[in-house]
């Protein structure tokens, strides 16, 4: 037997289908993180929202889609809506009723509802004080969430947002479920065609983790660049950082 | 639509109820290996020795790096092959099960969060807690037992209260190594009823229902555990007394 | 400037006087909950005057400033800034945040941007300023309060004097008429404390009208035109800065006064 388990040759000979299915993999991650951002925002205001018949559904949406296996809201979308004679016969049938379009539909709500509640800890985050400062000025509500409370919403919440994305991007992994040849699929149909049971998953592996590790090198830089006000001090207010260390275990598991 | 008989509907909740004792086992086995193995690993290698300091820092890396699904089916797959490499011929005549495989993969997996946060948890404690420890003369087991992890626990427990949640919504994925658990359960009522709206929104809200409860437990205790802190003070001052 | 509806049109039937005043201020309640914090409240403030609000913690000095330009909203009397009445209304709010600058106890910087971005944000959003536009006229304040070879600076890695010295020039930067100080030097270290109250001094020499919760006494002999003291959410006694501390009339004002002179 080998050293090392994995037969170089076949690793050779697998890295196209390996990158074929890493490229669909980047897709399935990169769509659902721009649609779910974007669902996020307006679910997360109605969240804040004082008026309970706003905030109320935007917290069921969440708890729901939060609190439901991935793999579960997938088969749901994949087998569930089709069932529902409208959306059949609707013009909606064109994303439900293929694997691509359930995927990115499953992933993208429960995106959604794991960065609507990341939002939400770093709007809350914000110290009072600075937002005060700027009504003070005179500065329009939509100008200080644009100018002021987004911005500093970014910089603490950049971790949590991190973590999310990267806890995000392994989630991606049950779609082949629903028929979809992404980087775990190519690497299980090569087990089923060589019985090797190292050199394909090991090499998907390494493609998983080198995906990962960009991001958070990617991440790291980026909060780098966000907070080079602060290099040497730290300007965050005691309370502010607490209320984020909780936040960044809530959003998912720390890195 | 609905064509569901009253005989058909009890044989499958009989089936969801088998199913849910599976992954409630699955969950309660893997989630008791990854904490035992995390306190063990994240004591072990706050050690100054270079060698555990790099081997903790790639096992981290690598099994926070990669999917869990694809752990399980690393093991599932491979596991055999790899008992045979450690324990010679009685290891290959193991088989691994869905069940087996499922508890080792995620068990090392989440091991690594754990151990993350028990060295986060351990590095916060105040310096003098092992100081007053070693100037008692108390032996290191008992410091560790009685003294240290006690409120290592206390600091991790909102850590492991999110580890608990998060590896409950990902028990799932030992289906698709086989596993006849909830979700496979629900998935072939689903298929067999034609209701796969109906079957797989109840198994999202056990799933809702189960983490709800368990965190409504979790905060009980968190208060409990944080009002044991603050009598603390009072009681060591009326011992002073004594 | 900002246009401004005609002060008299307003002013005409509040006050006899000719010039309408800066401030005015008749019977503000503001409760929170069962607490009375500002228990009928009135105080006329003229234009160009210079007035220091002192109190004991809790007295409600800093609700009644804050009520001014409407960061606490009161709820009952009347509040007239610049002959804008202050009504429910997001747009008379508006306008009076446009006439009233302030100054925090911990300045409230945006950590995120330089000292000249602090200055310029206001103006860019709000009066459609182009950068340039801003820029120069965030390095003429920031000249003012001495602070010009700081500009490219964030906060983090200014002192707290330096700090609030860019706060200042951040609310001069909106050319406002009035400025309302909420104790802008007791988060300051003491030798900090100097640098500040010369900046605020050589503003209330330019004619804006200013009103400051404060405890420095010094400062209030010098800059203040009159003094108010108050006491459980009303006014107990006001006067001319000398009166009002060599010949307090009220106890509760002696009483104060001696505890803080202590």
């Amino acid at each position: 037997m080998n050293a090392l388990p994995i037969d170089l040759d076949l690793a050779w000979e697998s890295l196209p289908a390996l990158f074929d299915g890493l490229m669909v993999t980047v897709f399935l991650t990169v769509l659902p993180l721009i649609i779910g951002l974007a669902l996020a925002f307006p679910i997360c205001f109605a969240r804040m929202s004082s008026r309970r018949a706003l905030a109320l559904p935007a917290e069921t949406f969440v708890v729901f889609f939060r609190g439901a296996p991935l793999l579960i809201l997938l088969y749901l979308v994949y087998y569930g809506l089709g069932q529902i004679e409208a959306l059949r016969n609707g013009p909606f049938w064109i994303v439900f009723g293929s694997p691509f379009g359930c995927a990115i539909v499953a992933l993208s709500l429960n995106h959604a509802a794991y960065m609507v509640e990341v939002l939400r800890g770093s709007l809350l985050a914000v110290p009072h004080g600075i937002v005060e400062a700027s009504e003070a000025l005179g500065i329009t509500r939509r100008n200080i969430f644009l100018w002021v409370r987004m911005p500093l919403a970014l910089r603490y919440g950049l971790k949590a947002y991190q973590n999310e994305v990267v806890s995000f991007v392994k989630g991606t992994a049950i779609v082949s479920v629903v028929t979809i040849t992404d980087l775990m699929a190519v690497a299980n149909s090569i087990f089923e065609q060589t019985y090797d049971p190292f050199t394909p998953i090991l090499c998907a592996a390494a493609f998983y983790w080198a995906f990962v590790n960009l991001i958070r090198v990617g991440f790291t830089f980026w909060g780098g660049w966000l907070n080079r006000h602060n290099a040497e001090d730290v300007a965050m207010p005691g309370p502010g950082r607490l209320a984020l260390a909780r936040l960044a275990g809530r959003a998912k598991v720390m890195p | 639509m609905t064509n569901l008989s009253l005989a058909d509907l009890a044989g499958y909740l009989r089936q969801l109820g088998e199913g849910a004792l599976i992954t409630l086992e699955l969950f309660f086995a893997s989630f008791t290996l990854a904490f035992v193995l995390g306190v063990l690993i994240g004591v072990v290698t706050l050690s100054r020795n270079r060698f555990i300091r790099a081997a903790w820092r790639v096992y981290a890396s690598v099994f926070m790096g990669v999917p869990s699904l694809l752990v399980i089916f690393l093991i599932f797959y491979g596991g055999s092959a790899m008992l045979a490499a450690v324990l010679g011929e009685f290891g290959a005549r193991i088989d691994i099960s869905p069940f087996g495989a499922g508890v080792a993969a995620l068990g090392i997996v989440y091991a690594a969060y754990i151990a993350e946060l028990v060295r986060g948890a351990i590095e916060n404690l105040p310096k003098g807690q092992f100081e007053g420890a070693r100037a008692l003369a108390i032996p290191p087991l008992i410091m560790w037992g009685r003294v240290i992890l006690p409120q290592v626990m206390r600091l991790a427990l909102p850590g492991l209260v999110n580890v608990w949640s998060f590896m409950l919504k990902e028990t799932p994925l030992v289906s698709l190594a086989g596993l006849q658990d909830l979700v496979a359960a629900a998935k072939i009522a689903a298929g067999a009823t034609k209701e796969p709206f109906l079957f797989f929104v109840a198994t999202a809200l056990l799933f809702i229902a189960f983490s709800a409860a368990s965190l409504w437990l979790a905060n009980r205790l968190e208060a409990r555990l944080d009002r044991g802190q603050r009598r603390a003070p009072v009681r060591s001052s009326a011992q002073a007394e004594a | 400037m900002i246009a401004r509806p005609p002060a008299s049109d307003l002013a005409g039937d509040l006050a006899p006087a000719p010039v309408a005043p800066a401030i005015l201020l008749a019977g503000v309640v503001k409760r929170y909950g069962a607490h009375r914090a500002l228990a009928g409240v009135d105080l006329q403030v003229q234009r160009g005057e210079k007035v220091v609000i002192c109190g004991p913690s809790g007295s409600g000095k800093s609700t009644l400033i804050r009520c001014i330009n409407a960061l606490e909203r009161h709820d009952g009397g009347r509040i007239v800034v610049n002959g804008i009445e202050l009504t429910g209304d997001e747009g008379t709010v508006q306008d009076i945040r446009q006439e009233v600058g302030m100054v925090f106890q911990h300045f409230n910087l945006f950590p995120h941007l330089t000292a000249l971005e602090n200055c310029m944000l206001a103006p860019q959003l709000n009066r459609g300023l182009s950068k340039a536009q801003a820029e120069k006229l965030a390095m003429a304040h920031l000249e003012r309060v001495h602070l010009a070879d700081q500009a490219r600076k964030y906060p983090a890695r200014l002192s707290g004097g330096q700090q609030q010295r860019v706060a200042i020039a951040r609310a001069l930067c909106m050319e406002p008429r009035i400025l309302l100080f909420d104790e802008p030097t007791s988060a300051l270290d003491p030798e900090m404390v100097k640098e500040v109250l010369g900046v605020i001094e050589e503003l209330a020499a330019s004619g804006v009208t200013m009103v400051c919760v404060t405890h420095e006494m010094g400062f209030a002999r010098r800059v203040a035109d009159r003094c108010v003291f108050m006491d459980r959410g009303e006014i107990v006694e006001e006067g001319g800065a000398q009166d009002f501390f060599d010949a307090p009339k009220s106890e509760r004002l002696r009483h104060f006064l001696a505890q803080i002179l202590r």
